[in-house]
């Protein structure tokens, strides 16, 4: 009987280790053969290693980019199709309020004109796009991050330019420079220069603008006029530097204290990139020192952004949890509702307090978007003051960039052979999405502002816009049915002003670093700041705090430059 | 003719212990040995490929003992696992007790009620269960604390427990959510033991005039000194390895960051979170838990004598 129970066991074992082995070679992919991207831009013949006596053309690996967007998209067409590929998938991440829709659809649209162009040239070949939306770019930089590994992330990575320098330490994203180079002339050289530098790391492009943005200080119109004040001319002297944040607290607090709002300011919540990294500028400070390739602790300008975060909190002025707030249920109905008389925002939230519904009307008691007239009447807008008199106001860009995965294309047939094929595909469907109209209409409906001046032209182009307002473009049927509602409430005259308004804005940006140690640094200023506000340490206790951090990791004191001291004697307001 | 149960054939016993050892190691061993490598490297933000194979020895250790003696916030995490393991653990193995004796005591019908109402924390998706202790602790006027508190007269004006009653607040917040999951698991434990305490004893102390109290202090309590022994344990290690209410909550800003952050916390922060993500480091911040958590056990089972409960039976069967 034992002896029996013994035969068994071990053949049983012998069946569990035979599958086990056999589980493992079934899991691992074939073994990657090598392809060499090859420069010319005809397939050159080559015999086959077939025993046949006839020699063969095989078809092309990949074709060489010239600039010219018709001619490489029917170059790579062909190729696919030469290669037995009738459909090519990819999938589309993005990030951001809920009328930039067009980070997706811009995909969409992009592939729609390209399958047309391949139609129209008897290319049997159909791209087609899946879609992966939320609303925290933080978060989903996150998720890409642990799924690019394991080839699951999206092909398209539509996010902040913040994220290009971790990614592209990383590989995870493809370095596109000698692409970027022939489509210079054609495309990109209509960009707005200033915006290439957050996309390049070292010498090297790794993403190409999708859009910007400038965070302009709202005013409430009714509630100036409910403590005296005439805007008339304040956005000139804010622009001049005369109109400071000490101006910005004691008008906030004569709002508290004669009862016209419940608050002086509010601003976001959570992290503190980007909006209140605005302070650090404001104050004449700087936070990356290009020459040393550092990230700088500009202790002078710090310690005045927190102690006027701190000033305003202590004072009532500013909720001191507000870094816990909810955005769509306290941060934007406090502001739309008039409960404040600043607010620290971004051009996007003169479109989203349209589509969204943050206010509740007094005469329904029903939550609501505002009208773009209420918009207009109860919304001043300047850029962020400067700290003190003597420096300049600010504002801070955070250019959203189309990224391509590194594996993108991955889950096509052929990949390990038709690699660098389908890479360029992805880099021309980002070309078609550049287009100067589908920026445009991202531009409109999100109000972040356009990235190429040829989408500016078509922002004062009253045709164009009277079409889109229509929706009588030539537009994908799917991207139509899913921005008519945004277009329905966004497009229209109100609006295209209010970006033309904030254009000059740009002149006076900055940009947060794209630094591989940015998010850690980010990450101190938020937890900082949230302490500071609760009252939880003083503005000299925080500056400390932020430094005894800093040093305490070695990998990040090395990546840190420590500058200045806290000033003596400075006083606020 | 005697035999002993101890020298049954070998490949009977590994056919027997097979599972157990397959399961054991596919998810506990290879797993340790994972992340004691891992912690031997500079990986981050997941990339397998170009950091698997570069060794920096004890860098990541140098760097998270540094960050424990100067960061004020790893700092904080130490304090803050300490206080929550040790207040909780009390609460989980007193609290069973008391429930499971509340439940000896009185009519079973009641009893079987009374137990299920217990195990609901245990039950309850986690997300849903700490979205319930959102809304009660909630620092604005939509939280329940603040609206009972507030009605009362007690308080004029919402409080934030988890961020503004410092390290109080948040550190009571972690230790009730945590505790009233935890506290279900000794009564289990605890009250199947007395079901099973032979009835003759209780009925001949009963006879000879024992009270409840009585009844419990020489009778109850010490024939559940191995159940004791196994609860403490088990919630220790327990304790030391959870993080996924506090995450919810933390997350959700309820409760402070640097105060509501235990050390597994902090591991699954350093490795998943809003910053780098350096899976280096949290690795060997894991490995540190993990052999602290393997001291503490070890002292728990030496200092209650858990060697003499699985000490062989004298004698032969």
């Amino acid at each position: 009987m034992a002896g029996n129970t013994t035969k068994y066991a071990i053949i049983g074992i012998i069946i569990i280790i035979i599958i086990a082995i056999g589980a493992y070679y079934a899991t691992q992919k074939p073994a990657q053969t090598t392809t060499t991207p090859t420069t010319t831009s005809s397939p050159s013949p080559t015999t086959t290693s077939s025993p046949s006596p006839t020699t063969t053309t095989a078809p092309p690996k990949t074709v060489e980019l010239t600039g010219n967007f018709n001619k490489d998209i029917i170059a790579v067409g062909k190729a696919l199709e030469a290669n037995g590929i009738s459909e090519v998938k990819f999938t589309v991440w993005a990030a951001g309020d809920p009328n930039s829709v067009m980070r997706i659809y811009g995909i969409y649209e992009a592939a729609h004109r390209i399958n047309k162009i391949w139609a129209d040239n008897g290319i049997n070949v159909k791209i087609t796009v899946n879609k992966y939306w939320i609303s925290d770019f933080n978060q989903l930089y996150q998720e890409y991050l642990s799924k690019q590994p394991l080839g699951q992330a999206g092909d398209f990575f539509v996010d902040s330019y913040v994220f290009i320098g971790s990614l592209a330490k990383e590989g995870y994203i493809l370095d596109i420079t000698p692409w970027v180079n022939k489509y210079w002339d054609s495309v990109f050289s209509d960009f707005y220069k200033p915006l290439w530098q957050g996309m390049k790391v070292g010498d090297k492009y790794y993403g190409i603008p999708q859009d910007t943005e400038a965070r302009p200080l709202y005013i409430r119109k009714d509630v100036a006029k409910c403590i005296g004040w005439d805007l008339t001319n304040v956005a000139n002297l804010v622009k001049e530097g005369k109109f400071t944040w000490k101006d910005v607290y004691e008008k906030a607090k004569e709002a508290v204290s004669k009862g016209c709002s419940e608050w002086g300011l509010i601003h976001r919540k959570g992290s503190a990139h980007p909006d209140l990294i605005q302070f650090i500028y404001a104050f004449g400070g700087k936070l990356y020192d290009p020459e040393k390739d550092k990230l700088v602790l500009d202790v002078p300008a710090v310690y005045k952004w927190l102690y006027v975060e701190w000033k305003f909190a202590q004072d009532g002025l500013l909720p001191k949890d507000i870094m816990s707030w909810d955005w769509a249920k306290q941060i934007h109905p406090t502001i739309v509702e008039g409960k404040t008389l600043f607010d620290i925002g971004g051009t996007w939230y003169w479109t989203e307090w349209q589509t969204k519904d943050y206010y509740t009307d007094p005469n329904t008691g029903e939550k609501r978007g505002l009208k773009p007239e209420e918009v207009k009447e109860w919304f001043y807008y300047t850029l962020f003051p400067a700290g003190e008199e003597g420096l300049k106001p600010v504002t801070l860009s955070q250019p959203f960039a189309w990224m391509i995965n590194s594996r993108a294309g991955e889950q096509n047939p052929k990949y390990d052979e038709l690699k660098d094929l389908y890479h360029k595909l992805a880099f021309l469907i980002v070309v078609k999405a550049s287009d100067p109209d589908i920026n445009a209409i991202h531009s409109v409906i999100s109000a972040h502002v356009p990235v190429r001046k040829k989408a500016t032209e078509l922002l004062y182009d009253k045709d164009w816009i009277n079409k889109l307002v229509n929706l009588q473009l030539d537009l994908a049927p799917e991207v139509k049915d899913n921005i008519k509602d945004i277009v329905a409430t966004t497009v229209n005259e109100i609006n295209v002003e209010f970006l033309a308004n904030v254009s000059y804005m740009l002149d006076y940006t900055h940009m947060a670093p794209n630094h591989p140690k940015y998010p850690a640094l980010a990450d101190i200023f938020a937890e900082t700041v949230d302490q500071v506000l609760r009252g939880q340490m003083t503005p000299e206790e925080a500056v400390q705090h932020i430094i005894s951090r800093i040093q305490a990791d070695p990998e990040l004191s090395q990546a840190v430059e420590i500058v200045g001291e806290i000033p003596s004697g400075w006083q606020f307001p | 003719m005697k035999r002993n149960v101890f020298s049954t054939n070998k490949v009977q016993l590994l056919i027997f212990l097979l599972p157990a050892f397959l399961i054991v190691l596919l998810f506990y061993i290879i797993p340790i040995i994972i992340t004691v490598y891992v912690s031997f490297t500079p990986m981050r933000n997941w990339n397998i490929d170009k950091y698997f194979n570069v060794i920096v020895g004890l860098q990541n250790y140098n760097r998270l003992f540094s960050l424990i003696t100067r960061d004020p916030v790893a700092r904080q995490v130490v304090v803050n696992t300490i206080v929550f393991v040790a207040i909780t653990l009390v609460i989980n193995v007193l609290g069973g007790l008391g429930l499971a004796l509340a439940n000896f005591f009185i009519d079973e019908r009641v009893s079987t009620g009374f137990r299920t109402l217990w195990l609901l924390p245990r039950m309850t998706p986690i997300a849903v269960y700490g979205l319930l202790w959102y809304y009660f602790f909630h620092g604005s006027n939509i939280g329940m604390l603040n609206s009972i508190a507030m009605s009362l007269g007690l308080i004029k004006k919402p409080i934030a427990w988890g961020q503004e009653v410092i390290p109080w607040g948040p550190w009571s917040i972690i230790i009730i959510v945590n505790g009233f999951v935890g506290v279900s698991f000794g009564m289990v434990i605890f009250y199947s033991a007395l079901k099973s305490i032979p009835r003759e004893l209780i009925i001949a102390a009963r006879v000879d005039g024992a009270s409840n109290w009585k009844l419990t202090t020489n009778i109850l309590i010490p024939l559940l000194r191995w159940h004791l022994l196994f609860v403490t344990t088990w919630q220790l290690l327990s304790l030391l390895t959870t993080y996924a209410h506090t995450f919810l909550l933390v997350e959700w800003g309820v409760v402070s960051r640097t105060y509501g952050q235990t050390w597994a916390l902090y591991v699954f922060n350093t490795a998943f979170g809003r910053g780098e993500q350096d899976q280096g480091l949290a690795a060997a911040a894991a490995v540190i838990l993990v052999i602290f958590g393997a001291i503490l056990g070890w002292i728990t089972v030496r200092a209650l004598g858990f060697n003499k409960m699985i000490t062989k039976p004298k004698g032969d069967i």
